[in-house]
């Protein structure tokens, strides 16, 4: 079963002549195990996908599924406790609280979820270590540079067990090294049986996931999944023995 | 590059067989630049000819050992010193058909940049997957190798978005006559006079 599902999804923001067609019937299912990456130019309708994917916007049309539940079917407090224990996000602007150190930040859903505080602790540094920054638990965002920032995100979309992980420009403000770690990151959680969306424009990114989806104006226009498996790719490199 | 200057680069390393050198060409390549021994020979024999390597006495085994002259050793550090000229051909190819599909009536351009971005997005991937699997610190070389590759891939992909982007704005501005009709809008059919013209 997938993990997410998007069913003939159409996000129209406004009526009438101004109306914006953000998302044109799409249609997406990301299995556990897969990691799916969305690509297309700026207004394409990429955050929106990301944002209908986790319940934080809801289709004007279609339906959205993740785990097996309809979100459009659930009342707020079901839909809030779908939000924190099963889906995991990195927005496209980072939404770190300011007043919160970075290991509270990104304790705050295992919190909000009521599990006790040393245990949010014990969560919460052992996700910043995953990116690096167990140093830097106790810093205000504010105090930290736009990458370490950015991988506070990170921490706080992969820690406790999350079964979807949303990701907006997730490497934005990072160095391709940093980038590409956190791109491992991912790509290790995705294999571990999570499901992953991630949102870039860099094509290098894009390239560890299983699938890359364009979108222009709201519509798939194609979809690349590699064709071959690694075992016989590495055979059809001369030199290389599988 | 070229061959020579790799064979000029294991020499540099000592003396080397014609086998020898071929092995460690692609090894150093990691595989991705295979040569025949024939490939090998004749460009031993020009480096001779041009005096930058010169053959040793054959070996019991009738093997014949080369080594690096010391105008070999200029010609390599001035390689080394010379960054390598933009010469891409497969590139050069794409921007020529790209700039043929835009002038050619009832040539879809966005479907032609999109099947060339999956394709080339496809080999991205592709080299990803084989990068995630060399971990070993001996595999340097070969991830070096695979990076070119994915840096270079990934500018292609960059490069077609750019193109995609300046055609909607194009299309926007000289709607793109539709496929073998004749348009009554005379922007695009001009541009298709002046590009012949050149
Ligand atoms: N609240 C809103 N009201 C009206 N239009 C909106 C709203 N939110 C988004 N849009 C429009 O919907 C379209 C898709 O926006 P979206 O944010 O999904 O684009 P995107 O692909 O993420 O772009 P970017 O790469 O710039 O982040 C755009 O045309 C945008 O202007
Ligand atoms: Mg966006």
């Amino acid at each position: 079963m997938s993990v997410l599902e998007l069913r003939e999804v159409y996000r129209t923001h406004g009526k009438g002549e101004t109306a914006v067609h953000a998302l044109r019937g799409v249609t997406l299912a990301v299995a556990p195990g897969e990691f799916v990456a969305v690509m297309g130019p700026s207004g394409s309708g990429k955050s929106t996908l990301l944002n209908l994917a986790g319940g934080l916007d809801a289709p004007t049309r279609g339906e959205v599924v993740v785990e097996g539940s309809v979100l459009g079917g659930l009342n707020r407090k079901q839909l809030a406790a779908v939000r924190r224990r099963r889906v995991g996000y990195v927005f496209q602007d980072l939404n770190l609280l300011p007043s919160l150190t970075a290991a509270e930040n990104v304790a705050l859903p295992l919190e909000l979820d009521g599990m006790s505080l040393r245990k949010t602790r014990r969560h919460a540094i052992a996700a910043l270590e995953e990116v690096g920054l167990a140093d830097l638990a106790l810093r205000f965002p504010d105090e930290m540079s736009g990458g370490q920032q950015q991988r506070v995100a990170i921490a706080r979309a992969l820690v406790g067990d999350r079964r979807l992980v949303l990701a907006d420009e997730p490497t934005g403000a990072l160095d391709s090294q940093t980038g590409e770690a956190v791109l491992k990151l991912l790509r290790a959680r995705v294999d571990a049986g999570a499901a992953g969306v991630l949102v870039t424009h860099e094509a290098r990114h894009a390239a560890w996931a299983d699938r890359v989806v364009f979108l222009r104006d709201g519509e798939i226009v194609d979809t690349s999944g590699p064709l071959v498996q690694p075992e016989e790719l590495l055979h059809n490199v001369p030199g290389v023995r599988a | 590059m070229s061959v020579k200057h790799g064979l000029l680069a294991l020499l540099e390393r000592g003396s080397r067989y014609g086998y020898q050198l071929r092995a460690e060409f692609e090894q150093a390549t990691g595989g991705t630049w295979p040569l025949n021994i024939g490939q090998v020979y004749t460009t031993l024999a020009r480096l001779e000819r041009d005096g930058l390597v010169h053959a040793l006495p054959e070996s019991d085994g009738g093997q014949r050992p080369y080594e690096i002259t010391d105008d070999g050793r200029v010609e390599l550090t001035l390689w080394f010193a010379t960054p390598i000229s933009p010469a891409d051909r497969p590139r050069d190819e794409l921007a020529i058909k790209l700039a043929l599909a835009l002038t050619t009536p009832g040539v879809d351009v966005r479907a032609v940049v999109q099947t060339q971005r999956t394709a080339t997005m496809r080999l991205l991937q592709e080299y990803t997957r084989l990068k995630g699997g060399a971990e070993r610190p001996g595999d340097l070389a070969w991830r070096l190798v695979l990076d070119a590759m994915i840096f270079r891939a990934e500018a292609e992909v960059r490069w077609l978005d750019h193109c995609e982007s300046s055609l909607a704005r194009y299309a926007h501005i000289h709607p793109i006559p539709a496929a073998g009709g004749v348009s009554d809008d005379l922007a695009p059919a001009e541009t298709t006079r002046e590009t012949t013209k050149r």
